[in-house]
């Protein structure tokens, strides 16, 4: 019998240890696969406006993927291979040559793969379709357009590649395997757990204590980048040894506590379930910082990038208020861009407005004194733009806005810059200066105004001046005028869209700002974002998830004596059952926690600024996915685990 | 005096048609209030057959078995459990102690499953731990332990919840001579002093001689019975050793 045919006959009699690490390779191949042939779509291609964006970021997101279905077969791969420590000792026993025992499980590892490889190219494409319905959908593309059903060649190859790399990496790893354990080693048992851990109350606390001063570093508010970036750096540190001292000292520290306890241990099944966390904790330790941390980074990531692409349309109001805005500074200009948009049949024009800007270089104002940290911004060079009271309230009427602004002489309003969350309470007191033709002139500050009217520049700086004031200034500093429309139906002006642009194309003078292009580019840029991370954060709870799993039915078959001892001292099945049931929950839940703590945080600070959103529903519909995925996997470990441990 | 096993006409097959395998055959065993009974046979004789179908964990395929008064048969799982639980003490040849309890911890894990009140948990232990000679060691976990020590760990689980009846599997098959005497003794006393209704299953016929009375099971069946009467234990360890001669021709399981 050659190695070839051992390695047959194995596989047909291993079925059932080999399905799992068969489903496991299958599920990486066919996501792999999946997502490379979608980028490779010419449907999803040419829908794009601005293809090179999508192809880098697919780029880069495949080879994120590529990495994790590595970690991930080669952890399933450990597993599998460990499982049959046992076997391999027995061939060895029976005077197989190592040579030849590596050489069987090369070719058991080349079947499988091959099989696996066909397979999950073959569901790959099936999926491929679905995959790239959603995310036509997501980009907001109209036209469902073909995301083409057959075999992507190049998609075909690359995964072929790729995956012929990690079953190499791994073939080697199995190999090494057989060589590097002596016989004996091969039959003895795992190592032991501790039965009593040693616990420091002291490095728990340090542990909550870390991960508190990390949060508050991380939610402090900022003014400045270097600020930001120090905040971040202290709370990543904090953040990452205090989530490690967690899991190695705080909760074998709160189990010890529990077991000391001696009304609630010595209390029906809990002695068994506490005495069995606190035996196996220590072996989980790294799995569970890895899994809270990376499940808290999805989670925060997915959080702030479905939060973008909810509020496409709302960011998109506020940072292009008018449908089409451009400069006037050539009346032939101004009079083709009329007469585009108004052949717009399809997008009548509802409000017409020619709004006066004074643009004043921020030096002949006051504002960089102005202590409200925005006004920071305010540095020589930069513009500040001053309107008049009654051309805000024009252009406010215009967008079917009630606020209005009310100054007497003398007075002014500044309007709150885009993403900022400035209150009144902060002006009272203060006033805007103006300083022109050497005179300083105060206009105390009188109201806040919250819409904006303007096209969003850097920096967001606006004011509002009385009439009156206005027109002195505007004596001495030539304000721009602004020609703006709104039209009824503007996320879907594209065609005028597309004229307009080529209208515009080359001219920097005019900045044109439009609506549509705004809105499409968010939409585009958040769906596509949404997608991949959507995607990844699936493909990343799977992986964790089967990990815990895998692990789980590792610990189980090594307690089959100590079930078999309590079913004989008189534990009923369904009590077992319960303390299985709370134990894999323990398991489970603790990492997820901790990981959704974690993506709380770093939702609310990247999301920070954005004020007056509601974000119960993207929120509920992130951290709702992660708990329904685990769920499941935690049901399907349950049942397992009874299966194995408490038999019939 | 009060009856605690009650078995007739037992029998227990293995296997399919075409393919059985008679294990135990018409086995019919009384064993009354506080007698230590021991069983005997070389292996594959069906004494841990015996030993399993009389501590529930296993069913008969024909015959009546009652324990303690109560028919074991019928049970459902949840009360059986609950029997095993309450009324019964196991001792088993490989200890079987947790080893993620300490020593006190595994003693009282049969009262800590039937919730018992913790003062009277905390006596129990004392008490126990106490006769056996193992109060120094309770906080002590399996793996630091001797063997004896861990037997003697198991005898005082078997017995910590008062059960009815205490079953012992070759209970010092894992012991060295010093330590299975100790164990013995134990026993002995527990039988003597407190009337604990014992029965062990055994090859050695140095156990056996503690016992009052000795079955010998050969090929599924009652081969004979001696009891020790008044007799020492040396002379009854003689008594013993001469059926299983009678018995073996080779005598199995000696020495």
């Amino acid at each position: 019998m050659t190695s070839w045919d051992l390695a047959k006959k194995n596989m047909r009699g291993n079925a059932r240890n080999y399905s799992i690490y068969f489903v496991s390779m299958l599920v990486s191949v066919v996501i792999y696969y999946t997502f490379v042939s979608l980028q490779y779509s010419k449907g999803i291609e040419a829908g794009m406006s601005s293809s090179q964006n999508l192809r880098t970021v697919f780029l880069g997101s495949s080879i994120v993927l590529a990495l994790f279905a590595a970690v991930f077969i080669g952890y399933s791969n450990a597993f599998f291979t460990r499982n049959r420590k046992k076997e391999i000792g027995l061939y060895a026993l029976l005077g197989v040559r190592r040579k030849t025992i590596g050489r069987m499980l090369l070719f058991e590892n080349l079947i499988l793969s091959a099989l696996v490889l066909a397979a999950g190219i073959g569901l790959g494409t099936l999926l491929s379709k679905l995959f790239g319905m959603i995310l036509v959908r997501l980009l907001g593309m109209d036209a469902p357009t073909a995301v083409g059903f057959g075999i992507s060649l190049e998609a075909a190859g690359g995964t072929i590649a790729v995956f012929a790399l990690i079953v190499l990496a791994t073939s080697l790893h199995s190999y090494r395997l057989i060589y590097k354990f002596p016989l004996i080693e091969l039959f003895r048992a795992e190592k032991m757990g501790e039965p009593a851990p040693r616990v420091s109350a002291w490095a728990a606390l340090a542990a909550v204590l870390l991960i508190a001063a990390g949060y508050a570093s991380a939610l402090r508010p900022i003014h400045t980048t270097e600020q930001f970036a120090l905040n971040m750096g202290i709370a990543l540190v904090c953040i990452l040894l205090g989530t490690w001292l967690l899991f190695r000292a705080a909760v074998p520290a709160l189990l010890a506590a529990w077991r000391r306890n001696k009304s609630g241990f010595y209390r029906g099944t809990a002695m068994i379930g506490v005495s069995q966390l606190l035996f196996r904790v220590r072996g989980h330790v790294r799995t569970f910082s890895m899994i809270a941390l990376l499940s808290g980074i999805t989670l925060g990531i997915f959080s702030i990038v479905y939060i973008q692409y909810y509020f496409a349309e709302r960011s998109t109001a506020e940072s292009r208020p008018f449908s089409y805005e451009h400069a006037s500074v050539d009346p032939a200009f101004d009079k083709s861009v009329h007469s585009v948009i108004d052949t717009d049949a399809a997008h009548p024009v509802v409000a017409r407005l020619s709004i006066p800007v004074v643009e004043l270089d921020a030096s002949l104002t006051n504002l960089q004194e102005i202590p409200i940290h925005y006004y920071s911004y305010a540095e020589p060079g930069k513009t500040v733009s001053v309107l008049s009271a009654s051309a805000y309230n024009e252009a406010s009427e215009a967008l079917g806005r009630r606020e209005r602004v009310r100054l007497s002489a003398g007075e002014a309003a500044a309007i709150r810059p885009m993403l900022d969350d400035q209150t009144y309470a902060e002006y009272k007191g203060k006033s805007l200066e103006l300083r022109i033709a050497g005179e300083k002139k105060p206009l105390p500050f009188v109201a806040l105004l919250e819409g904006r009217v303007l096209s969003w520049r850097f920096p967001d700086l606006f004011v509002v001046v009385d009439d009156g004031t206005f027109y002195e200034l505007a004596q001495a500093a030539k304000p721009t005028i602004f020609e703006v429309y709104r039209v009824q139906g503007q996320e879907k002006a594209q065609a005028t869209a597309d004229r307009l642009s080529a209208l515009a194309a080359g001219r920097d003078d005019v900045r044109l700002n439009m609506y549509y292009s705004e809105y499409k580019r968010t939409q585009e840029e958040s769906g596509l974002f949404l997608f991949i991370v959507g995607f990844l954060g699936l493909v990343f709870l799977a992986a964790t998830g089967s990990m815990i799993y895998f692990k789980q039915m590792t610990e189980a078959h090594a307690d089959i004596g100590r079930y078999e001892v309590l079913r004989k001292l008189g534990v009923s099945r369904r009590e077992l059952r319960r303390t299985i049931a709370w134990q894999t929950l323990f398991v489970f839940a603790l990492p997820l926690a901790v990981g959704t703590a974690h993506g709380y945080v770093i939702m609310r600070v990247f999301t920070a600024g954005l004020v007056g959103m509601n974000f119960t529903i993207p929120i509920l519909l992130s951290m709702g996915a992660y708990i329904v995925v685990y769920f499941v996997y935690y049901a399907a470990c349950v049942y397992s685990n009874d299966r194995i441990l408490n038999p019939a | 005096m009060k009856t605690i096993v009650e078995a007739r006409n037992v029998h227990k097959t293995y296997g399919a048609r075409g393919n059985l395998f008679t294990a135990l055959q018409d086995i019919d065993l009384t064993v009354m209030e506080g007698e230590f009974v021991g069983i005997m046979g070389p292996s594959g004789s069906g004494k841990s057959t015996l030993l399993n179908l009389l501590s529930t964990i296993d069913r008969p395929t024909s015959g009546e078995i009652e324990v303690d008064g109560v028919s074991i048969l019928n049970m459902d799982e949840a009360r059986m459990s609950a029997f095993r639980r309450d009324r019964l003490g196991f001792i088993f040849q490989d200890f079987n102690l947790l080893d993620t309890l300490t020593v006190k911890e595994n003693i009282v894990l049969p009262l800590a499953l039937a919730r018992t009140n913790l003062g009277e948990l905390e006596r129990r232990a004392h008490e126990i731990s106490e006769r056996f000679g193992i109060r120094g060691i309770l906080d002590k976990y399996p793996y630091q332990i001797s063997g004896g020590q861990k037997q003697r760990t198991a005898a005082s689980r078997a017995i910590v919840a008062k059960p009815s009846l205490v079953l012992a599997d070759e209970p010092t098959g894992a012991l060295d001579s010093k330590s299975a005497t100790d164990l013995l003794e134990c026993l002995q006393e527990l039988n003597v002093r407190e009337r604990a209704t014992i029965l062990m299953v055994t090859h050695d016929p140095f156990a056996a001689s503690y016992c009052s009375r000795v079955l010998f099971i050969k090929d599924g069946s009652v081969f004979t019975e001696v009891g020790r009467g008044e007799t020492a234990r040396p002379l009854f360890f003689k008594k013993i050793m001469d059926v299983l001669s009678v018995l073996g021709g080779g005598a199995s399981g000696v020495g």
